[in-house]
Formats: structure tokens, sequence, C-alpha cells
């Protein structure tokens, strides 16, 4: 077998690599509903981080004269009952929201991801024990979970992040340990022992990469719920409290006054769709590109 | 005679995001009928598209096929949808390759059998299922009436597949596809297969096409033989004039890099240099032309003809042109041979041996103790390997042969203290294996390594093959800082461009991420290589090009193979020493070339006489074993193989045999040869 052989189509395959990747691109943005959702969450991330320029107004700021009033030239989409310009208030909820979203969300990927990990590949009894765990979590509903925490040691922002964090762990441990278990019988990883590589290589080198794609997913479909959850949380008094600026907090107090005007309601709760929605076809936009199965007709 | 199905210039195109495939070109099949018709070829040569055409089941991404694929005198490409609900399955009909995953795992047989049924309106049901069950009996499965009531994953791979033939036949087609019908079966049940199609074909009078890389498969079974490279048929003829006058260079050198059709043992397989073609660029001449020994000018930008030889065979070339004058043909390119440094290796250095298993047996749990001790069951144990003993010398070959199930590849893992073993002991280089801790066992590793039976999924899918080949060093902490000279030193030795380093598992061919894996079992320069199944998944082509490489490594550096695999007529070549397994035993164990000329247990007797010969003229008359193996948590009392053995006597089925030397140094496990 000589070199020449192989000379003449070297360079084919490489160029195959490079596009497979653009090929996703392009299946990615063919695809109308990942583009809007592309756009609804870069709009959500731009209008949160550049709230204090964007912002006209600061939302605290009192103008008792100008209260509950519609939308006029001064206030976009009007003011609440104290006053303060609700257009503003809504761009400082956002970062509220962005923050619960970024923080909860990625700690919750992190330790599921690992956890999952670990049930997968581990002993069968760390695998029933955590699978245990899990489950108990998941059975418990939200809100009460959250009224316990909330009687404990009163509502706050922080608290809001914890129950986030724990009711979205289940989710990303047990896609994470599904996966595992499936990759920990392919041949590759016997032929990584066969090698003598440590557990700890074998996990993070060969098991991760390919656990990962399916819960990033899943991160960008539980962004959405666990924002509604800080909303649900605010809305009912037990989480992010007056006079920060949440959606939630938005909902509850025009909800009080929704018979002198609707806008304060109508203010909270578009973003909070559109948001919900942004992430939602991202997510399944980014399904449809990544998950090998439904991308294997070619 | 006349044809049922005349194929005319049918031509198929795949859309793909990176373009266009031409995956046919200017397909010409004649199938004549009550004739069985093979259609073989290389992976990619295009065979299983031709039948996806036929039954115009080709993906969704296909372009319409241009052509005519006619059938009597009706074109298959013009029907309507409703039309082929009608023409598939009851004028055509399908056997697929892997039963498993071809019939539907939630109903049972009955169920699915009188559902093929749904056009004939007037027939009752229990008249269905009456058709069912003669089928069932008439492709051989025993006690239909209540086997018909099972689902697939009651039965075993060889009758499901008789029951995927049985689902084929029952509405009476005209013409029966077989796709690679035995390729997920073993040896004795490939065996039992082809005789139940010959059969079937003299009895039910039928036509059939079998498509299929094996060219044993091939050579047995068919009448008409068309040879496919590709993306176009490149001969087309009867099945001895192929066999024993192939005209097309391809052709040729397909059946000359055949290990089964090479009587004598040689060390070294002939090979076919060179890759198969991009089909994304029609090529403007011959397909073959890259990789042909005998091209000569022009072949590489002029169209071949299909060219009518004596005898009704038809040949694409443009040797046989007789447009073209001698002269022509003469100006040959002169750098191009098949057969590759033949007989050019230096003789094997053998010394003491290297490993050493005594009477190892490796057990699985086949339920918890508490449910054991609930349902009463005293041993809740399988034995995959039972109380196996055997030898490697440093410097040799031995070649570990049995069906799936045999316990060979636990074997070749327990080695390696990746499958904990129950009792026995190994001896590597005098020093025990068994009982070592996994950091005991790290600096061994260096020592020995294994090759993994599926080239590609061995590969860890996020690695670039630098990373890839490179890790053996990192995790024995040595090697230079980034590894790239190591790197590049491996990919010389097993003859990988270095710019394929960059390269993902996924974006190499099947021989290419072998010889990945081989670099990645070379990389320490270990004494001891276990190979799991070597060439499974590689063409005919590229095995004798991975063997090759394994056969002059070996050379240099004085390695010792254990070879694990199910396939004979390589490991005939490549082995020094057998080892036969049956249900976790050794059954017969010595010299390679005595185990073959003159086999002494019936079950490798068995093994050596199923494989299908390439030789049309040389037709087994009969199945060389019936049965199948025994269930692992049942073992038959005595000799575990007197259920299938045709020699059984009655002291066979009470006491198990010892595993004793005959004259000639053979270790055998029988009765009747004591």
């Amino acid at each position: 077998m000589s070199e020449k052989v192989f000379s003449k189509n070297t360079n084919e395959p490489a160029e195959h690599g490079f596009s497979k990747r653009r090929e996703a691109l392009v299946l990615f943005f063919s695809n109308p509903q990942g583009v809007v959702g592309l756009v609804l969450v870069t709009l959500f991330f731009a209008s949160a981080i550049f709230a204090p320029l964007i912002a006209p107004y600061d939302p605290y700021q009192l103008d008792i004269p100008a209260r509950l009033s519609g939308p006029t030239v001064d206030h976009f989409v009007g003011t609440d009952q104290l006053g303060r310009d609700t257009l503003s208030r809504v761009l400082y909820g956002g970062r509220v929201a962005l923050q619960i979203a970024a923080i909860g969300v990625s700690i919750a990927f992190s330790v599921g991801l690992l956890l999952g990990m670990i049930a997968g590949y581990g002993p069968r009894w760390l695998d029933n024990a955590l699978i245990l765990v899990f489950d108990t979590i998941r059975a418990f509903p939200t809100i009460v979970m959250a009224l316990a925490a909330v009687a404990l040691t009163g509502p706050s922002i922080k608290l809001v992040m914890i129950i986030v964090v724990v009711i979205a762990i289940p989710g990303f441990g047990r896609l994470a340990r599904t996966n595992t278990l499936t990759i920990k019988n392919q041949e590759f990883i016997t032929a990584e022992r066969s090698l003598g590589a440590p557990l700890i290589t074998i996990l993070l080198r060969h098991v991760m990469p390919n656990v990962i794609g399916p819960l990033l997913i899943l991160a960008a479909m539980e962004v959405p719920v666990v924002i509604t959850i800080e909303a649900g949380l605010s809305f009912l008094g037990l989480g992010v409290l007056p006079p920060t600026a949440s959606w939630g907090t938005i909902l509850n107090e025009g909800y009080l006054v929704i018979r002198d005007t609707p806008w304060p309601v109508i203010a909270g709760g578009v973003p909070l769709v559109l948001t919900t929605l942004g992430f939602t076809f991202l997510g399944e936009a980014l399904r449809d590109v990544l998950d090998p199965k439904l991308r294997k007709g070619k | 005679m006349e044809n049922l199905l005349t194929i005319r210039d049918l031509n198929v195109k795949f859309k793909t995001p990176r373009g266009r495939v031409y995956a046919l070109r200017d397909i010409n099949i004649d199938v004549t009928a009550n004739r069985i018709l093979g259609i073989v070829g290389e992976s990619g040569s295009g065979k299983s598209t031709v039948v996806w055409a036929i039954t115009r089941l080709l993906a969704s991404n296909a372009e319409a096929p241009t052509g005519r694929v006619m059938f009597k005198d009706q074109d298959v490409l013009t029907l309507k949808e409703w039309e082929l609900l009608h023409f598939r399955g009851e004028k055509v009909s399908m056997v697929f390759q892997d039963p498993m995953t071809s019939q539907i795992p939630v109903l049972s047989y009955a169920q699915q059998m009188t559902d093929i049924q749904y056009r004939r309106y007037h027939t009752s049901s229990a008249e269905k299922r009456k058709r069912a069950i003669d089928m069932m009996r008439r492709v051989g499965i025993p006690d239909p009436e209540d086997r018909i009531m099972q689902y697939p994953h009651q039965f075993s791979g060889g009758m499901r597949q008789r029951a995927a033939i049985a689902m084929a036949l029952i509405m009476d087609p005209a013409l029966l596809i077989a796709d690679e019908p035995t390729t997920a079966l073993d040896v004795t049940m490939e065996a039992q297969i082809i005789h139940l199609l010959r059969e079937l074909k003299e009895e039910l009078d039928a036509t059939v096409i079998v498509v299929s890389h094996n060219l044993g498969l091939i050579a047995q079974l068919c009448d008409d033989v068309v040879v496919m490279y590709a993306g176009e048929v490149v001969e087309s003829g009867d099945v001895h004039q192929i066999f024993n006058n192939p005209s097309h260079p391809y052709t040729q050198a397909l059946l000359e890099c055949d290990p089964a059709r090479m009587l004598k043992r040689s060390f070294l397989l002939p090979t076919i240099p060179g890759d198969v073609p991009d089909l994304h660029i029609p090529p403007s001449g011959c397909t073959f032309a890259m990789r042909c020994p005998k091209a000569f000018k022009g072949c590489e930008n002029k169209k071949p003809a299909d060219i009518q030889l004596d005898d009704g065979q038809v040949a694409r070339c443009r040797l046989y042109d007789p447009a073209l004058g001698a002269l022509d043909v003469a100006t040959q390119f002169d750098d191009r041979s098949i057969a590759n440094d033949l007989g050019k290796l230096s003789p094997k250095i053998v010394s003491e041996n290297i490993l050493v298993v005594d009477d190892l047996r490796v057990r699985f749990r086949t339920m918890g103790a508490l449910k054991a001790k609930l349902s009463k069951v005293t041993d809740p144990f399988i034995d995959a390997v039972y109380n196996v003993s055997l030898g490697l010398r440093a410097g040799q070959t031995l070649g570990l042969v049995g069906e799936s199930g045999s316990g060979k590849t636990t074997l070749g893992l327990t080695i390696l203290g990746l499958v904990q073993a129950h009792s026995g002991s190994v001896l590597f280089e005098q020093r025990e294996l068994m009982g070592l801790t996994e950091a005991q066992f790290k600096p061994l590793r260096r020592d020995m390594a294994m090759m993994f039976q599926d080239p590609v999924g061995s590969l860890s899918p996020r690695m670039s093959v630098q990373g890839l080949i490179t890790e053996p060093f990192e995790f024995a902490g040595i090697g230079s800082a980034n590894r790239v000279d190591e790197a590049i030193e491996l990919c010389h030795l097993v003859n990988l461009p270095t710019n394929f380093l960059s390269r993902y598992p996924h974006e190499l061919s099947g021989g290419q991420a072998r010889r990945v894996g081989v670099a990645r079992a070379l990389a320490l320069r270990p004494k001891l290589i276990i190979a799991d199944e070597p060439t499974a998944g590689l063409d005919v082509s590229v095995q004798g090009e991975i063997l090759n490489l394994m056969a002059r490594l070996q050379r240099e550096h004085g390695l010792s193979y254990l070879i694990i695999t199910h396939n004979l007529p390589v490991v005939r070549h490549i082995a020094d020493c057998l080892a036969i397994m049956y249900m976790g035993r050794l059954v017969e164990y010595g010299n390679c070339q005595l185990l073959f000329d003159n086999p002494s247990h019936p079950y490798t007797e068995a093994l050596v006489n199923g494989v299908p010969r390439p030789d049309p003229d040389n037709r087994r008359p009969l199945v060389s074993i019936e049965g199948e193996v025994p269930s692992l948590a049942n073992r038959p009392p005595g000799c575990e193989f007197h259920t299938r053995c045709p020699y059984a006597e009655s002291i066979c089925r009470s006491e198990p045999p010892q595993m004793l030397p005959l004259p000639d140094g053979r270790l055998v496990r029988c009765h009747l040869r004591h």
C-alpha cells in the first residue's frame, strides 16, 4: 500500500467536516421557527443587559400626578399606581428574569449533568439512590415547596434561585443518566478502559461530550419554565419583593389596579409570553439540528 | 428463457447537502424466471439501491429514477401509489438483513402473518392462519402450531430469518428479493439458510434475487451473477463463468482477494489498492480505472460500453472493446499490481509462552440473590467461559474461533481484566493477573492491548485522530510534551497519511478507522495484542490490507496476537494455533493447519465445512449441522454438543468428555476420538 494511493482523495473528507458544521447552520436558518426564536431571545438578552441605557426613566422614580395613565408620549405603555414608568420597570424586570434564568439554569445544568453521569456510570446502588432523590423532588408540587421554604426564611431573590435550581436538577440529572447508560455500554468506553484510562478521564473526556448535546437543548427549554416560576412566585408574593421590578411583581401590582387600567398587566405579560416562546422555539430548532436521530436522513 | 424482470438504463441520484450523489448509473440487469440471481459488490457499490429502486422504496431524498424497470410487461417506475400496494408483497417481496429490526416486536407471528394476507378479502382468518402455519412448516420451523403464537424475541436468529422467509413467501410472490439474508447469522445458520433457499426455489419454482457481499453465499446459491462496483454493473453472466473465468478486472481482483478461494495458506493476502471513488462527481471514464491493474490509455476519461462476450457474459470494460486495437491495450500503466509484496515476510521469532490461561471460569449473575432464593434457583449464574486453558507463545498468533455467544469476546476481556473472572488463573510473562487491582494492573496495560470489533464504534466520537492515538502515551505518562512526534510516527507505522490526524472518527472509512485502532493498540509497543474480529465490517479488498499490516508488524516487533473471530477463511491464513470454543468451553485446540486439514471434533468439522465455498462447481449437497446453540442457562448434560452432533452416542448424553491429547498433539474434547 503506497502513500500515492491516498494522496488523491485526502483533502476530500476534511472539507466534509467543515461542511457538516455549515450544514447544521444552514439547517438552523432554514427553519423559520428557529430564526424567530433566535430574534426573540436576542431581544430579551439585549433589553435586559442594556436596560439602564434604554429605559426612559428610573424604574423607582415616582410621578404621582401621572399615576395609572395609559400610553402617552411621555410614558409609552403608561404608568402604575405610583406613577412609575411601566416600560422602564419591564426592562429592569427582564434583568431579574435573566439573572435567575441564567444562573439558575446553569447551576441546575452542571449539578444535574454531574449527578446524572455519576448515577449512570457508577454502581447500581448509587444509581438507585440518586434516582430516588430525583423522583422525590419531582413528586413535590412547586408551590408547596416554595411556601414551605418561604415560611422558613422569608421571601427573597436568593430563595427563588434555590427553588428554581432544586426543581430543575432532576430533569437534567435523569437525561444525563439515561444518555450515560447508553454511552457506557458502547465499545469505545471498553476500549478506553483497556488502555488504562482513569475514571475521571473517561467521565469528563469520553462520556460528557457525548451526553451534553441533549442537555443543552433541555437547558434552552428550561429557561422559560424558570422565568415563569419566578414570575409565578413573585406574583404570589413569595419571590422578588416590591419595590424591586420583576415581571411577576408588575403583574401582581397591575392585577390590583386592573379595573383602572389594563396596561401594567399587558406590559408585564407580553414580554413573559414572548421570552417563553422565544426560548421554546430556539430549543426546538436546536433539537432538530443537533439530534442525530432527526438528522440521519441528511 | 423469459425475463421476469428487466432493468434498462436505470439511473438513481440522491440529493444531499453536499450535492448530488450519482448512486446508480446506467444499470442493466436481466432477471430470468425460475433462476436465482446474485448481486454482489462491496459496500457503497449500490447493490441495495438497485433493490430499493425495484420495489420503489428509495429514500425520500432520491430524485425520480430514470430508465425502465420492466416487471413482465409493466414498468414499475410508472406505477401509481395504490398500484404499488398490490405490487409489493404480492408480486415482489423481500427478506431483509436483520430479522430483529424488520419484524414487528409487539405482534405475534400469527398476527403478523395474517396481516400480510389482508388483501385476501374472501379468506377467513382461520384459513389465513392455517396458510401461515403451513408456510412456517415449509421453511423448517419446528412445531409451527405452537411457535406461531410467539413473538420475534422468542425466536433465535436463524429461526427468525426462517420466519422472515415464510412471511415473504406467504403471498406467493413471483419474485423474492433477499438483501444480505445471512450476514447477521453464524456460519452454521448461514449454511442452513442457503440450503433452505435452494430447496424452496426448487419446490416453488420461484425467481430469487440475492444481494450480498459474500462471494461464498453467491457461489453456493446463485445461477446468475451481477457484479457491481461504485454504482455500475461491471460484469454479469452465469455463475460458473463469473467464478471460473471472470472478465472484468474488478471481478478478477475481487475474487483474488477472497481468502476462502486461496487454497494454499499464505500469511499475506492480496488487496485492491485505493478507495471507492466519490460518487458526488460522476466519473468521466471507467469507475474502476483509478484502481485497475490493467487500465490503459483512455480508461480514465472514456466511458466503457457494455460489451457482449461469449456465452452471454457482459463486461463493461474497454479491454474487450473490438473497436480498440491490441496496440492501445498494450500501453498499460505499469506501476500497479494487485498482489503487492506477496511473500516478502521475514520469519517469525517464536519463544516461550507469553500468555497462559489456566482453568479460567467467568460467571454472570442472571438474577439477584433474593429473587433466586424466592424462586428456588440454586445456581443463579451462567458460565460464559467454562474452565478454559490455553497458551500463546511469544511471536505467534492464536485464533480463538466460535459462533456468537460462545464466550470468546468475554475471554479476551477477562484476560485484560475488564471482566471479573470467577476462578482460574491468567499468567502473562509468568505474572499472575487474576486478583490484581486496577492500579496494579495499570503498568501491565503497556504490554497488552486490545483491538475492538467495531472499527468506528470503538473510537471515542468527539476526539480527533491525533487525540485518540496519543491517548495511550498520556495514560502512561510518557512521550514528548505535545506528542506530535509520536502521532506522526504512529501514522507512518500504520500507513495513515498524517493529514488524517485532525479528522474525527465519523469522517473515516472502515479501513481507515481500523488503522487508527491498530495505531492505538501499538502505541506503547505492547507484547500481546488481543484482536476482536479485526476484519469485521471491512470489505474483502480492505481486510487484506489490515491483516497484512498486522502480519508485518508482528514480524518487525515480535508481537503475539490472540485473534478472536468467527471468520474461518481469514483465520486460516494468519493463525499458528487455533482454539475452537463452544458454549464457553474449548472443544479443540491445536495447530491451525492440522485443524483445517483434518478437523477432529464434530463441531470443528461443522465449522470448517459450514463456510460457503466461493466455488460454484463444488456445491455442498447437505447442511453441515442441524439445530441451534442451546441456552447457556440450560446446558445439556454430558457433552454440550451432543444435541447437534451427527455422531452422538449414548455416552455423549451422560458423560462430559475431557480435553485429551491426540497423537498429533492436538487437544480434543470428544468421547469418540479417544
